[in-house]
Protein backbone atom coordinates (compact mmCIF):
# COMPACT_ATOMS: atom_id res chain seq x y z
CA UNK A 1 0.00 0.00 0.00
CA UNK A 2 1.31 3.41 -0.92
CA UNK A 3 2.38 5.70 1.89
CA UNK A 4 -0.13 8.43 2.45
CA UNK A 5 1.27 11.45 4.18
CA UNK A 6 -1.17 13.13 6.53
CA UNK A 7 -0.12 16.67 7.43
CA UNK A 8 -0.05 17.19 11.18
CA UNK A 9 -1.79 20.52 11.22
CA UNK A 10 -3.45 21.55 14.44
CA UNK A 11 -6.77 23.33 14.91
CA UNK A 12 -4.97 25.67 17.25
CA UNK A 13 -2.17 28.11 16.79
CA UNK A 14 0.39 30.13 18.67
CA UNK A 15 -0.66 33.75 19.21
CA UNK A 16 0.85 36.37 16.95
CA UNK A 17 2.65 39.05 18.90
CA UNK A 18 4.02 42.13 17.15
CA UNK A 19 6.99 43.96 18.68
CA UNK A 20 8.32 47.36 17.62
CA UNK A 21 6.76 50.11 15.56
CA UNK A 22 6.76 51.43 12.02
CA UNK A 23 8.46 49.47 9.24
CA UNK A 24 10.76 47.55 11.55
CA UNK A 25 8.30 45.44 13.50
CA UNK A 26 8.74 41.75 14.05
CA UNK A 27 5.93 39.25 14.47
CA UNK A 28 6.43 36.27 16.73
CA UNK A 29 4.28 33.13 16.54
CA UNK A 30 1.19 32.42 14.47
CA UNK A 31 2.13 28.86 13.51
CA UNK A 32 -0.19 25.86 13.79
CA UNK A 33 2.48 23.19 13.34
CA UNK A 34 5.41 21.86 15.33
CA UNK A 35 8.70 23.78 15.17
CA UNK A 36 10.15 23.88 11.63
CA UNK A 37 7.45 21.48 10.36
CA UNK A 38 6.89 23.52 7.21
CA UNK A 39 5.97 20.32 5.38
CA UNK A 40 2.76 20.20 7.44
CA UNK A 41 1.76 23.84 6.93
CA UNK A 42 3.60 27.04 6.11
CA UNK A 43 5.25 28.88 8.99
CA UNK A 44 4.53 32.49 8.22
CA UNK A 45 6.71 34.05 10.89
CA UNK A 46 10.16 32.55 11.16
CA UNK A 47 11.75 32.33 14.60
CA UNK A 48 13.63 35.53 15.37
CA UNK A 49 17.14 36.13 16.66
CA UNK A 50 17.86 38.93 19.09
CA UNK A 51 21.27 40.39 19.85
CA UNK A 52 21.86 41.27 23.47
CA UNK A 53 23.95 44.13 24.81
CA UNK A 54 24.54 44.94 28.44
CA UNK A 55 24.68 48.35 30.06
CA UNK A 56 27.72 47.20 32.03
CA UNK A 57 29.84 47.04 28.91
CA UNK A 58 31.43 44.60 26.50
CA UNK A 59 33.88 41.76 27.05
CA UNK A 60 36.55 43.09 24.73
CA UNK A 61 39.01 40.41 25.81
CA UNK A 62 37.27 38.38 23.12
CA UNK A 63 38.87 39.36 19.81
CA UNK A 64 35.67 38.92 17.78
CA UNK A 65 33.72 41.20 20.13
CA UNK A 66 36.52 43.77 20.14
CA UNK A 67 36.69 43.73 16.34
CA UNK A 68 32.95 43.95 15.82
CA UNK A 69 32.26 46.74 18.25
CA UNK A 70 35.51 48.64 17.58
CA UNK A 71 35.75 51.79 19.61
CA UNK A 72 32.09 51.83 20.65
CA UNK A 73 31.92 52.34 24.42
CA UNK A 74 28.68 54.05 25.35
CA UNK A 75 25.49 52.00 25.43
CA UNK A 76 24.10 54.01 22.52
CA UNK A 77 27.19 53.46 20.37
CA UNK A 78 27.24 49.77 21.24
CA UNK A 79 23.57 49.52 20.33
CA UNK A 80 24.14 51.23 16.99
CA UNK A 81 26.78 48.62 16.17
CA UNK A 82 24.71 45.70 17.50
CA UNK A 83 21.79 46.41 15.20
CA UNK A 84 24.14 46.07 12.22
CA UNK A 85 24.96 42.46 13.15
CA UNK A 86 24.16 40.14 10.27
CA UNK A 87 20.88 38.35 10.93
CA UNK A 88 19.78 40.31 13.98
CA UNK A 89 16.00 40.78 14.12
CA UNK A 90 15.77 42.71 17.38
CA UNK A 91 17.91 44.31 20.05
CA UNK A 92 17.88 43.17 23.68
CA UNK A 93 19.17 45.58 26.31
CA UNK A 94 20.23 43.93 29.54
CA UNK A 95 20.10 46.36 32.45
CA UNK A 96 22.73 44.59 34.54
CA UNK A 97 23.75 47.89 36.11
CA UNK A 98 20.52 47.92 38.13
CA UNK A 99 21.66 45.00 40.25
CA UNK A 100 21.48 46.23 43.86
CA UNK A 101 24.46 44.07 44.82
CA UNK A 102 26.66 45.76 42.25
CA UNK A 103 26.23 49.15 40.62
CA UNK A 104 22.66 49.61 41.85
CA UNK A 105 21.81 52.06 39.05
CA UNK A 106 18.57 53.94 39.61
CA UNK A 107 15.41 53.14 37.64
CA UNK A 108 15.53 56.68 36.28
CA UNK A 109 19.07 56.20 34.95
CA UNK A 110 18.11 52.88 33.39
CA UNK A 111 15.10 54.49 31.76
CA UNK A 112 17.20 57.34 30.38
CA UNK A 113 19.73 54.87 28.96
CA UNK A 114 17.00 52.83 27.28
CA UNK A 115 15.37 55.96 25.91
CA UNK A 116 18.66 57.09 24.39
CA UNK A 117 19.09 53.71 22.71
CA UNK A 118 15.51 53.62 21.47
CA UNK A 119 15.96 57.07 19.95
CA UNK A 120 19.16 55.98 18.21
CA UNK A 121 18.04 52.71 16.64
CA UNK A 122 14.86 51.70 14.84
CA UNK A 123 15.04 47.96 15.52
CA UNK A 124 12.43 46.38 17.84
CA UNK A 125 13.65 46.27 21.43
CA UNK A 126 13.50 43.86 24.34
CA UNK A 127 14.51 44.99 27.81
CA UNK A 128 16.01 42.42 30.15
CA UNK A 129 16.19 43.14 33.87
CA UNK A 130 19.03 42.57 36.31
CA UNK A 131 17.43 39.51 37.86
CA UNK A 132 16.52 41.07 41.21
CA UNK A 133 12.71 40.83 41.21
CA UNK A 134 11.95 43.86 43.36
CA UNK A 135 14.42 46.07 41.58
CA UNK A 136 13.32 44.86 38.15
CA UNK A 137 9.72 45.83 38.91
CA UNK A 138 10.85 49.37 39.75
CA UNK A 139 13.16 49.57 36.75
CA UNK A 140 10.56 48.24 34.31
CA UNK A 141 8.05 50.81 35.54
CA UNK A 142 10.36 53.68 34.56
CA UNK A 143 11.68 52.04 31.41
CA UNK A 144 8.21 51.19 30.14
CA UNK A 145 7.15 54.78 30.70
CA UNK A 146 10.23 56.17 28.94
CA UNK A 147 9.72 53.82 25.98
CA UNK A 148 6.00 54.48 25.81
CA UNK A 149 4.75 53.97 22.26
CA UNK A 150 7.82 51.92 21.25
CA UNK A 151 6.00 48.60 21.78
CA UNK A 152 8.94 46.81 23.41
CA UNK A 153 9.16 43.44 25.16
CA UNK A 154 9.69 43.69 28.91
CA UNK A 155 11.58 40.59 30.05
CA UNK A 156 10.22 39.71 32.35
CA UNK A 157 7.41 39.34 34.86
CA UNK A 158 7.79 36.54 37.36
CA UNK A 159 5.62 34.99 40.03
CA UNK A 160 7.10 37.38 42.60
CA UNK A 161 6.58 40.63 40.71
CA UNK A 162 4.07 40.09 37.92
CA UNK A 163 1.40 42.26 39.55
CA UNK A 164 3.58 45.36 39.49
CA UNK A 165 5.16 44.65 36.13
CA UNK A 166 1.89 43.91 34.34
CA UNK A 167 0.02 46.80 35.96
CA UNK A 168 2.70 49.26 34.98
CA UNK A 169 4.57 48.16 31.85
CA UNK A 170 1.62 46.21 30.45
CA UNK A 171 -1.62 47.93 31.40
CA UNK A 172 -0.39 51.49 31.92
CA UNK A 173 2.23 51.76 29.16
CA UNK A 174 1.06 49.16 26.64
CA UNK A 175 4.30 47.23 26.29
CA UNK A 176 4.54 43.50 25.60
CA UNK A 177 5.17 41.42 28.70
CA UNK A 178 7.35 38.36 28.99
CA UNK A 179 6.05 35.87 31.56
CA UNK A 180 9.01 34.05 33.04
CA UNK A 181 9.04 30.70 34.78
CA UNK A 182 12.01 28.47 35.43
CA UNK A 183 11.43 25.23 33.55
CA UNK A 184 8.09 24.56 35.26
CA UNK A 185 5.16 23.88 32.92
CA UNK A 186 2.52 24.27 35.58
CA UNK A 187 3.90 27.61 36.70
CA UNK A 188 4.19 28.77 33.09
CA UNK A 189 0.47 28.17 32.65
CA UNK A 190 -0.40 29.61 36.03
CA UNK A 191 1.53 32.81 35.38
CA UNK A 192 -0.20 33.37 32.05
CA UNK A 193 -3.51 32.74 33.76
CA UNK A 194 -3.04 35.24 36.56
CA UNK A 195 -1.60 37.81 34.15
CA UNK A 196 -4.64 37.56 31.90
CA UNK A 197 -6.92 37.59 34.95
CA UNK A 198 -5.56 41.09 35.62
CA UNK A 199 -7.28 42.18 32.42
CA UNK A 200 -4.12 42.13 30.32
CA UNK A 201 -4.72 40.40 27.00
CA UNK A 202 -2.88 37.14 26.42
CA UNK A 203 -2.28 38.47 22.90
CA UNK A 204 0.31 40.82 24.40
CA UNK A 205 2.17 38.20 26.38
CA UNK A 206 5.25 36.21 25.42
CA UNK A 207 6.74 33.46 27.56
CA UNK A 208 10.20 32.83 28.78
CA UNK A 209 9.80 29.33 30.13
CA UNK A 210 13.45 29.09 31.01
CA UNK A 211 16.44 27.43 29.51
CA UNK A 212 19.64 25.83 30.70
CA UNK A 213 22.96 25.86 28.90
CA UNK A 214 23.46 22.70 26.86
CA UNK A 215 24.79 20.02 29.18
CA UNK A 216 23.33 21.62 32.30
CA UNK A 217 20.09 19.69 32.69
CA UNK A 218 18.95 20.61 29.22
CA UNK A 219 16.81 17.46 28.87
CA UNK A 220 14.33 18.97 31.28
CA UNK A 221 14.18 22.16 29.24
CA UNK A 222 13.49 20.18 26.08
CA UNK A 223 10.69 18.18 27.67
CA UNK A 224 9.18 21.38 29.10
CA UNK A 225 9.18 23.08 25.71
CA UNK A 226 7.76 19.94 24.09
CA UNK A 227 5.00 19.66 26.65
CA UNK A 228 4.05 23.31 26.29
CA UNK A 229 3.92 23.06 22.51
CA UNK A 230 1.84 19.90 22.80
CA UNK A 231 -0.63 21.59 25.15
CA UNK A 232 -0.80 24.79 23.08
CA UNK A 233 -1.40 23.05 19.77
CA UNK A 234 -2.66 19.56 20.61
CA UNK A 235 -4.96 20.52 23.49
CA UNK A 236 -5.74 24.04 22.28
CA UNK A 237 -4.70 25.37 25.67
CA UNK A 238 -5.17 29.11 25.31
CA UNK A 239 -3.12 29.77 28.43
CA UNK A 240 -0.05 28.33 26.73
CA UNK A 241 -0.39 29.75 23.22
CA UNK A 242 1.91 32.68 23.85
CA UNK A 243 5.06 32.75 21.71
CA UNK A 244 8.20 31.66 23.52
CA UNK A 245 11.17 34.03 23.79
CA UNK A 246 14.30 32.47 25.24
CA UNK A 247 17.18 34.60 26.48
CA UNK A 248 20.04 32.21 25.88
CA UNK A 249 23.04 34.43 26.60
CA UNK A 250 22.03 35.10 30.19
CA UNK A 251 22.48 31.37 30.84
CA UNK A 252 25.30 30.26 28.63
CA UNK A 253 27.85 32.96 29.42
CA UNK A 254 27.85 31.93 33.07
CA UNK A 255 28.87 28.29 32.70
CA UNK A 256 32.43 27.21 33.26
CA UNK A 257 33.02 26.38 29.61
CA UNK A 258 32.44 30.04 28.81
CA UNK A 259 34.13 31.57 31.84
CA UNK A 260 37.38 29.62 31.98
CA UNK A 261 40.27 31.44 30.33
CA UNK A 262 42.57 29.75 27.88
CA UNK A 263 45.27 29.75 30.57
CA UNK A 264 42.95 27.99 33.03
CA UNK A 265 41.73 25.44 30.50
CA UNK A 266 44.37 25.12 27.81
CA UNK A 267 42.82 21.89 26.45
CA UNK A 268 39.53 23.61 25.70
CA UNK A 269 40.84 25.90 23.03
CA UNK A 270 39.67 29.38 22.18
CA UNK A 271 37.36 30.85 24.82
CA UNK A 272 35.56 32.89 22.21
CA UNK A 273 34.81 29.79 20.16
CA UNK A 274 33.45 28.10 23.30
CA UNK A 275 31.20 31.07 24.00
CA UNK A 276 29.82 31.00 20.46
CA UNK A 277 29.43 27.23 20.42
CA UNK A 278 27.56 27.23 23.70
CA UNK A 279 25.20 29.96 22.50
CA UNK A 280 24.57 28.34 19.14
CA UNK A 281 24.08 24.83 20.48
CA UNK A 282 21.73 25.91 23.25
CA UNK A 283 19.76 28.31 21.04
CA UNK A 284 19.42 25.71 18.29
CA UNK A 285 17.96 23.24 20.74
CA UNK A 286 15.57 25.91 22.06
CA UNK A 287 14.42 26.71 18.52
CA UNK A 288 13.99 23.05 17.64
CA UNK A 289 11.80 22.59 20.72
CA UNK A 290 9.53 25.54 20.07
CA UNK A 291 11.12 28.90 20.88
CA UNK A 292 9.81 31.65 18.65
CA UNK A 293 12.79 33.86 19.44
CA UNK A 294 16.22 33.40 21.00
CA UNK A 295 18.51 36.05 22.40
CA UNK A 296 22.29 35.69 22.12
CA UNK A 297 25.19 38.04 22.62
CA UNK A 298 27.95 37.21 20.19
CA UNK A 299 27.47 38.61 16.65
CA UNK A 300 28.86 35.36 15.23
CA UNK A 301 26.16 33.40 17.07
CA UNK A 302 23.50 35.72 15.66
CA UNK A 303 24.75 35.14 12.12
CA UNK A 304 24.84 31.35 12.47
CA UNK A 305 21.40 31.10 14.06
CA UNK A 306 19.84 33.42 11.52
CA UNK A 307 21.32 31.37 8.69
CA UNK A 308 20.06 28.17 10.29
CA UNK A 309 16.51 29.51 10.50
CA UNK A 310 16.59 30.84 6.95
CA UNK A 311 17.91 27.57 5.55
CA UNK A 312 15.21 25.54 7.30
CA UNK A 313 12.19 27.77 6.68
CA UNK B 1 -8.55 11.87 23.50
CA UNK B 2 -9.47 15.39 24.46
CA UNK B 3 -10.89 17.54 27.20
CA UNK B 4 -14.35 16.60 28.39
CA UNK B 5 -17.11 18.39 26.49
CA UNK B 6 -19.91 19.77 28.62
CA UNK B 7 -23.27 20.50 27.01
CA UNK B 8 -25.34 22.92 29.08
CA UNK B 9 -28.89 21.69 29.53
CA UNK B 10 -30.59 24.78 30.94
CA UNK B 11 -32.20 26.12 27.77
CA UNK B 12 -35.11 23.77 27.70
CA UNK B 13 -38.85 24.12 27.33
CA UNK B 14 -39.14 21.94 30.43
CA UNK B 15 -38.26 25.10 32.36
CA UNK B 16 -41.40 27.27 32.35
CA UNK B 17 -39.44 30.52 32.15
CA UNK B 18 -37.57 29.30 29.06
CA UNK B 19 -40.70 27.92 27.48
CA UNK B 20 -42.40 31.26 27.92
CA UNK B 21 -39.42 33.15 26.49
CA UNK B 22 -39.29 30.87 23.44
CA UNK B 23 -43.02 31.36 22.79
CA UNK B 24 -42.83 35.11 23.23
CA UNK B 25 -39.49 35.43 21.37
CA UNK B 26 -38.24 37.25 24.42
CA UNK B 27 -34.42 37.28 24.21
CA UNK B 28 -33.63 38.49 27.70
CA UNK B 29 -34.31 35.35 29.81
CA UNK B 30 -32.69 33.14 27.15
CA UNK B 31 -29.52 35.20 26.97
CA UNK B 32 -29.34 35.35 30.74
CA UNK B 33 -29.49 31.57 31.08
CA UNK B 34 -27.04 31.10 28.25
CA UNK B 35 -24.57 33.50 29.80
CA UNK B 36 -24.81 31.83 33.20
CA UNK B 37 -23.98 28.50 31.62
CA UNK B 38 -21.09 29.82 29.53
CA UNK B 39 -19.64 31.72 32.48
CA UNK B 40 -19.80 28.47 34.42
CA UNK B 41 -17.74 26.72 31.75
CA UNK B 42 -20.21 25.05 29.38
CA UNK B 43 -18.67 24.25 25.98
CA UNK B 44 -21.86 23.57 24.02
CA UNK B 45 -25.36 24.79 24.84
CA UNK B 46 -28.31 22.51 24.28
CA UNK B 47 -31.33 24.26 22.77
CA UNK B 48 -34.42 22.21 23.55
CA UNK B 49 -37.42 23.84 21.96
CA UNK B 50 -39.74 20.90 22.67
CA UNK B 51 -41.95 19.45 19.92
CA UNK B 52 -42.51 22.93 18.42
CA UNK B 53 -44.92 21.53 15.90
CA UNK B 54 -46.26 24.75 14.51
CA UNK B 55 -43.35 27.18 14.44
CA UNK B 56 -40.30 24.91 14.94
CA UNK B 57 -38.11 25.99 11.99
CA UNK B 58 -38.70 29.67 12.54
CA UNK B 59 -38.19 29.38 16.33
CA UNK B 60 -34.98 27.37 16.01
CA UNK B 61 -33.50 29.84 13.54
CA UNK B 62 -34.38 32.68 15.84
CA UNK B 63 -32.68 31.02 18.84
CA UNK B 64 -29.59 29.94 16.90
CA UNK B 65 -29.05 33.44 15.53
CA UNK B 66 -29.76 35.00 18.90
CA UNK B 67 -27.28 32.84 20.81
CA UNK B 68 -24.51 32.74 18.23
CA UNK B 69 -24.81 36.46 17.59
CA UNK B 70 -24.55 37.32 21.25
CA UNK B 71 -21.92 34.75 22.31
CA UNK B 72 -19.29 34.63 19.57
CA UNK B 73 -20.73 31.71 17.61
CA UNK B 74 -21.11 29.46 20.63
CA UNK B 75 -21.54 25.85 19.45
CA UNK B 76 -25.03 24.45 19.94
CA UNK B 77 -26.89 21.16 20.27
CA UNK B 78 -30.26 21.39 18.52
CA UNK B 79 -32.77 19.42 20.48
CA UNK B 80 -36.33 18.87 19.27
CA UNK B 81 -38.54 16.15 17.88
CA UNK B 82 -39.25 18.43 14.92
CA UNK B 83 -36.61 17.45 12.33
CA UNK B 84 -37.44 20.35 10.07
CA UNK B 85 -36.62 22.69 12.93
CA UNK B 86 -33.18 21.12 13.35
CA UNK B 87 -32.50 21.41 9.64
CA UNK B 88 -33.61 25.03 9.65
CA UNK B 89 -31.39 25.73 12.65
CA UNK B 90 -28.34 24.22 10.95
CA UNK B 91 -29.02 26.33 7.86
CA UNK B 92 -28.25 29.49 9.83
CA UNK B 93 -25.63 27.93 12.12
CA UNK B 94 -22.03 29.23 12.16
CA UNK B 95 -19.46 26.44 12.57
CA UNK B 96 -16.47 28.51 13.67
CA UNK B 97 -16.51 27.12 17.20
CA UNK B 98 -17.67 23.58 16.40
CA UNK B 99 -20.12 21.54 14.35
CA UNK B 100 -23.79 21.60 15.36
CA UNK B 101 -25.02 18.62 17.35
CA UNK B 102 -28.27 16.89 16.42
CA UNK B 103 -29.99 15.77 19.63
CA UNK B 104 -30.87 12.96 19.20
CA UNK B 105 -31.19 9.70 17.29
CA UNK B 106 -31.97 6.25 18.60
CA UNK B 107 -31.90 2.83 16.95
CA UNK B 108 -35.64 2.72 16.48
CA UNK B 109 -38.15 5.49 15.79
CA UNK B 110 -35.55 8.26 15.65
CA UNK B 111 -32.92 6.62 13.47
CA UNK B 112 -33.61 9.12 10.69
CA UNK B 113 -31.87 11.74 12.81
CA UNK B 114 -28.61 10.12 11.74
CA UNK B 115 -29.53 10.80 8.13
CA UNK B 116 -30.31 14.36 9.10
CA UNK B 117 -26.92 14.77 10.76
CA UNK B 118 -25.08 13.10 7.87
CA UNK B 119 -26.78 15.28 5.29
CA UNK B 120 -25.84 18.41 7.21
CA UNK B 121 -22.30 17.50 8.36
CA UNK B 122 -23.38 17.58 11.99
CA UNK B 123 -22.52 15.61 15.09
CA UNK B 124 -25.31 13.25 16.14
CA UNK B 125 -26.09 12.06 19.64
CA UNK B 126 -27.04 8.41 19.24
CA UNK B 127 -29.03 6.94 22.08
CA UNK B 128 -28.25 3.23 22.44
CA UNK B 129 -31.86 2.36 22.76
CA UNK B 130 -34.61 0.80 20.73
CA UNK B 131 -38.16 0.57 22.02
CA UNK B 132 -37.97 0.89 25.79
CA UNK B 133 -34.83 0.61 27.88
CA UNK B 134 -32.26 -1.98 26.75
CA UNK B 135 -32.23 -5.07 28.94
CA UNK B 136 -28.47 -5.48 28.96
CA UNK B 137 -25.24 -4.34 27.37
CA UNK B 138 -25.44 -6.82 24.52
CA UNK B 139 -28.65 -5.21 23.47
CA UNK B 140 -27.14 -1.74 23.85
CA UNK B 141 -24.18 -2.78 21.72
CA UNK B 142 -26.56 -4.08 19.06
CA UNK B 143 -28.20 -0.68 18.86
CA UNK B 144 -24.82 1.02 18.77
CA UNK B 145 -23.73 -1.09 15.82
CA UNK B 146 -26.93 -0.40 13.90
CA UNK B 147 -26.46 3.34 14.31
CA UNK B 148 -22.72 3.27 13.66
CA UNK B 149 -23.23 1.36 10.43
CA UNK B 150 -25.96 3.71 9.34
CA UNK B 151 -23.73 6.72 9.99
CA UNK B 152 -20.73 5.26 8.21
CA UNK B 153 -22.81 4.22 5.20
CA UNK B 154 -23.95 7.82 4.94
CA UNK B 155 -20.35 9.02 4.99
CA UNK B 156 -20.14 10.26 8.58
CA UNK B 157 -16.88 10.20 10.49
CA UNK B 158 -17.18 7.79 13.42
CA UNK B 159 -16.14 10.53 15.85
CA UNK B 160 -19.23 12.52 14.87
CA UNK B 161 -21.53 9.92 16.42
CA UNK B 162 -21.68 10.52 20.16
CA UNK B 163 -23.17 7.41 21.71
CA UNK B 164 -25.44 7.85 24.67
CA UNK B 165 -25.52 4.83 27.01
CA UNK B 166 -28.62 6.30 28.68
CA UNK B 167 -27.96 7.13 32.30
CA UNK B 168 -30.56 5.41 34.47
CA UNK B 169 -32.17 6.67 37.62
CA UNK B 170 -30.53 5.23 40.72
CA UNK B 171 -33.74 5.37 42.71
CA UNK B 172 -35.39 2.36 41.13
CA UNK B 173 -32.57 1.07 38.95
CA UNK B 174 -29.67 0.96 41.34
CA UNK B 175 -28.66 -2.52 40.19
CA UNK B 176 -28.20 -1.30 36.58
CA UNK B 177 -25.67 1.44 37.26
CA UNK B 178 -22.58 -0.70 36.74
CA UNK B 179 -24.00 -1.90 33.44
CA UNK B 180 -24.16 1.67 32.23
CA UNK B 181 -20.60 2.35 33.37
CA UNK B 182 -19.32 -0.81 31.75
CA UNK B 183 -21.05 0.11 28.53
CA UNK B 184 -19.27 3.45 28.51
CA UNK B 185 -16.04 1.46 28.63
CA UNK B 186 -17.25 -0.63 25.69
CA UNK B 187 -17.88 2.54 23.69
CA UNK B 188 -14.51 3.96 24.65
CA UNK B 189 -12.69 0.72 23.80
CA UNK B 190 -13.92 1.12 20.23
CA UNK B 191 -12.42 4.59 20.12
CA UNK B 192 -15.86 6.18 19.91
CA UNK B 193 -17.23 9.27 21.61
CA UNK B 194 -19.97 9.22 24.20
CA UNK B 195 -22.33 11.58 25.97
CA UNK B 196 -25.57 11.48 27.89
CA UNK B 197 -27.95 13.16 30.26
CA UNK B 198 -25.87 12.64 33.35
CA UNK B 199 -28.20 14.04 35.97
CA UNK B 200 -30.81 11.41 35.17
CA UNK B 201 -28.97 9.19 37.63
CA UNK B 202 -29.93 11.39 40.57
CA UNK B 203 -33.50 12.07 39.57
CA UNK B 204 -35.84 12.20 42.54
CA UNK B 205 -33.08 12.57 45.11
CA UNK B 206 -33.04 15.45 47.61
CA UNK B 207 -31.71 18.64 46.06
CA UNK B 208 -28.61 18.81 48.25
CA UNK B 209 -27.62 15.26 47.36
CA UNK B 210 -27.83 15.55 43.58
CA UNK B 211 -24.59 17.48 42.97
CA UNK B 212 -22.71 14.93 45.05
CA UNK B 213 -24.20 11.96 43.25
CA UNK B 214 -23.75 13.61 39.84
CA UNK B 215 -20.10 14.36 40.63
CA UNK B 216 -19.42 10.79 41.69
CA UNK B 217 -21.14 9.50 38.58
CA UNK B 218 -19.23 11.78 36.22
CA UNK B 219 -15.90 10.88 37.81
CA UNK B 220 -16.58 7.15 37.47
CA UNK B 221 -17.91 7.60 33.94
CA UNK B 222 -14.88 9.66 32.89
CA UNK B 223 -12.66 6.93 34.22
CA UNK B 224 -14.54 4.58 31.90
CA UNK B 225 -13.92 6.91 28.97
CA UNK B 226 -17.01 9.13 28.80
CA UNK B 227 -16.07 12.04 26.51
CA UNK B 228 -19.00 14.40 27.05
CA UNK B 229 -22.16 14.89 29.06
CA UNK B 230 -25.28 16.98 29.02
CA UNK B 231 -25.15 18.71 32.38
CA UNK B 232 -26.21 21.65 34.47
CA UNK B 233 -22.98 23.69 34.27
CA UNK B 234 -24.19 25.91 37.10
CA UNK B 235 -23.61 22.94 39.41
CA UNK B 236 -20.24 24.08 40.75
CA UNK B 237 -19.36 20.82 42.43
CA UNK B 238 -19.97 18.91 39.22
CA UNK B 239 -17.92 21.32 37.10
CA UNK B 240 -15.05 21.24 39.59
CA UNK B 241 -15.12 17.47 39.48
CA UNK B 242 -15.01 17.43 35.68
CA UNK B 243 -12.07 19.86 35.62
CA UNK B 244 -10.24 17.80 38.21
CA UNK B 245 -10.83 14.59 36.28
CA UNK B 246 -9.50 16.25 33.10
CA UNK B 247 -6.33 17.05 35.03
CA UNK B 248 -5.97 13.53 36.39
CA UNK B 249 -6.53 12.11 32.91
CA UNK B 250 -3.83 14.46 31.57
CA UNK B 251 -6.23 16.04 29.12
CA UNK B 252 -5.24 19.51 30.26
CA UNK B 253 -2.16 20.83 31.98
CA UNK B 254 -2.44 21.60 35.67
CA UNK B 255 -2.04 25.14 36.96
CA UNK B 256 -2.95 26.36 40.45
CA UNK B 257 -5.91 28.31 39.01
CA UNK B 258 -7.26 25.40 36.99
CA UNK B 259 -10.71 25.66 38.56
CA UNK B 260 -11.03 29.23 37.31
CA UNK B 261 -10.38 28.32 33.67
Amino acid sequence: MAFKRVPQKFNASINKVVVGTGDKTITLGGENVLPFYTFDAPIENKPKVGIMISDTGLDKTLPGIAAFYGDAESLVDVAKKAVTAEGADFLAIQLASANPDEQDASPEDCAAACKAVADAVDMPIAVIGCGNRDKDAKVFDKVAEALSGKNVMILSAREENYKNVVASAGLAYGQKIGAESAVDINLAKQLNTVITQMGFSGENVVMNVGTAAAGYGYEYVASTLDRITAAALGQNDTQLQMPIVTPVATETWNVKECIATEEEAPDWGSREQRVIDMEVITATADLAAGSNAVIVKHPASVAVLSKLVNELI
Amino acid sequence: MAKFVTIGERLSTTAPAVNKAFSARDPEPILKRAKEQLDAGAVYLDVNIGPAETDGPELMQWVVKLLQGEFNNVPLALDTSNMKAIEAGIAVYNRDKGKPIVNSADASGRIEYINLAAANDAICIALCNGEGIAADNDERMGYLQVMLERGLELGMEPEDLWFDPLFLVIKGMQDKQLDVLNFIKDISDQGLNSTGGLSNNSNGMPKHVRPIMDSAMVAMAMMQGLTSAIVNPCDLRLMETIKSCDIIKNETLFADSYLEM
